[in-house]
């Protein structure tokens, strides 16, 4: 037998097509997708919160809440605008900033901005042990100084542009320029679909 | 102004816009096609970040999540879906008789369509790292085929039990396959390893043990895994356990 295989692509379907299909059946009420969902993303999720969020009890609330947030609102993933792990951390990144931004008195953070200056150095040391950190971490010393600071401390650190700019005492127009190049440079040293 | 609204889309992307700001720049996206664009990358890209840091959260969280959805109610569809066909979805055919088109089509399984969730997330580390360790012949193609710029890591589960580990990178010209838990089959026969680019599949070798590497041509882009008599088959002659785009 001379038997030949071959894929039928789905319309629409990226290089990923796993999550963001089983997003689509959660919004359908599929529970048994919503778990596989939060076995994949519930770790980058909670990740991402605590490092933003800092309190590890309150990252657990956060990351909690952002789990059951993309239950009730995967209705609104639209797969033809994005990758379903975009969609959801860039769901717990609001939230987590969210939280840091109405949870802090402003006095407040500019103390804890002092200690933020060290964010990278933390982060490069947590990514060392991950396998896709460990190229993040190589796309980000590929960075400038200044790009690399204003990228991790607004990503990690929550910090608005405008904040960034204060803490590296820098002019706000080039803290957002900074922050633009930057992610583009990493966009184009891990390869990510555009 | 004009031109200084295009330069938010970084900030925008790292969420580091104020509230007003934010806003702003939303409406312009709906109107600048370039900015549109340039965010999803730029959105994707800061999703990595996050992958850079992931760290699993406690087990109760779990469970915690699992009950409370089960008390929430969804939101309704915006806009309605088209029935989803399954996104991977393989075909037998027969090509001795083209006109009989006996056609055998099978699913992969939403399980296996949900490679993606493991190829970019933190999640697969710990299994990537398993594999590095049962693959210590080949951990040094392993390191090799992480440190490539276009590497991509995939987990997939096996029809029928245990999972495989996908490293491939095409710029190396390789991809390591890693496998644990396999169903064991009888000793007539064999795990065999495929390669597939548009038109053709060809056989990447029989799977001795649970690693393997195997050289990539150009075009290559979907690998698979079927049981085959031992001594394996010129072509494919059973259902893949395993099928998964690299
Ligand atoms: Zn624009």
């Amino acid at each position: 037998m001379n038997d030949v295989i071959s894929l039928v692509p789905a319309p629409g379907e990226g290089r990923e097509p796993g999550l963001e299909d089983l997003l689509v059946r959660v919004a359908r009420g599929d529970e048994t997708a919503f778990e596989r969902i939060y076995d994949a993303l519930s770790a980058p999720v909670f990740g991402l919160v605590r490092r933003v969020v800092r309190d590890r009890a309150q990252a657990e609330e956060v990351a909690q809440e952002v789990m059951v947030e993309v239950w009730r609102t995967a209705a609104r993933f639209d797969p033809g605008r994005g990758s379903a792990m975009s969609w959801v951390l860039t769901m717990a990144h609001r939230r987590a900033v969210d939280r840091v931004r109405s949870a802090q008195a402003s006095a407040d953070r500019e103390r804890r901005a002092v200690r933020e200056e060290v964010a990278y150095d933390q982060v490069a040391e947590a990514v060392t042990t991950r396998l896709e950190g460990e190229r993040v971490r190589r796309c980000l010393d590929g960075l400038t100084e200044l790009q690399r600071q204003a990228v991790t401390l607004a990503y990690y650190g929550g910090y608005s542009y405008p904040e960034v700019a204060g803490l590296l005492q820098t002019p706000l127009g080039t803290v957002k320029t900074r922050m633009r190049d930057g992610l583009v440079r990493l966009r184009d040293c891990m390869g990510v679909d555009r | 102004m004009i031109d200084e609204i295009h330069t938010l889309s970084g900030a925008y992307a790292l969420n580091a816009l104020p509230l007003g700001e934010r806003e702003a720049f939303e409406g312009h996206l709906t109107r600048c096609e370039s900015c549109d664009i340039e965010v999803r990358g730029l959105c994707e890209t800061a999703a990595r970040l996050a992958l850079a840091v992931a760290e699993p959260p406690p087990a109760a969280m779990k469970s915690r999540v699992l009950a409370q959805i089960s008390q929430v109610r969804q939101e309704p569809p915006v806009v309605p879906h088209p029935p989803m066909e399954e996104p991977v979805r393989a075909t037998v055919r027969d090509n001795v008789r083209p006109f009989s088109r006996r056609r055998q089509r099978f699913t992969v399984g939403i399980a296996a369509v949900a490679t993606a969730a493991a190829a970019v997330l933190g999640v697969v580390a710990v299994e990537a790292r398993q594999a590095r360790d049962t693959a210590e012949l080949q951990g040094r193609t392993l390191a090799g085929l992480l440190a490539a710029p276009d590497a991509v890591v995939k987990k997939v589960p096996v029809t029928g039990g245990g999972t495989a580990v996908l490293v491939s990178s095409h710029a190396s010209g390789r991809v390591l396959f890693a496998s644990s838990n396999l169903p064991p089959i009888a000793p007539t026969r064999t795990y065999q390893m495929w390669l597939m680019d548009s038109g053709e599949i060809r056989s990447a070798g029989l799977l001795s043990g649970e690693t393997a590497v195997v050289a990539l041509a150009r075009g290559d882009d979907r690998f698979g895994l079927t049981v085959e008599p031992a001594g394996g088959s010129d072509q494919p002659t059973t259902t893949p356990v395993l099928l998964t785009r690299i």
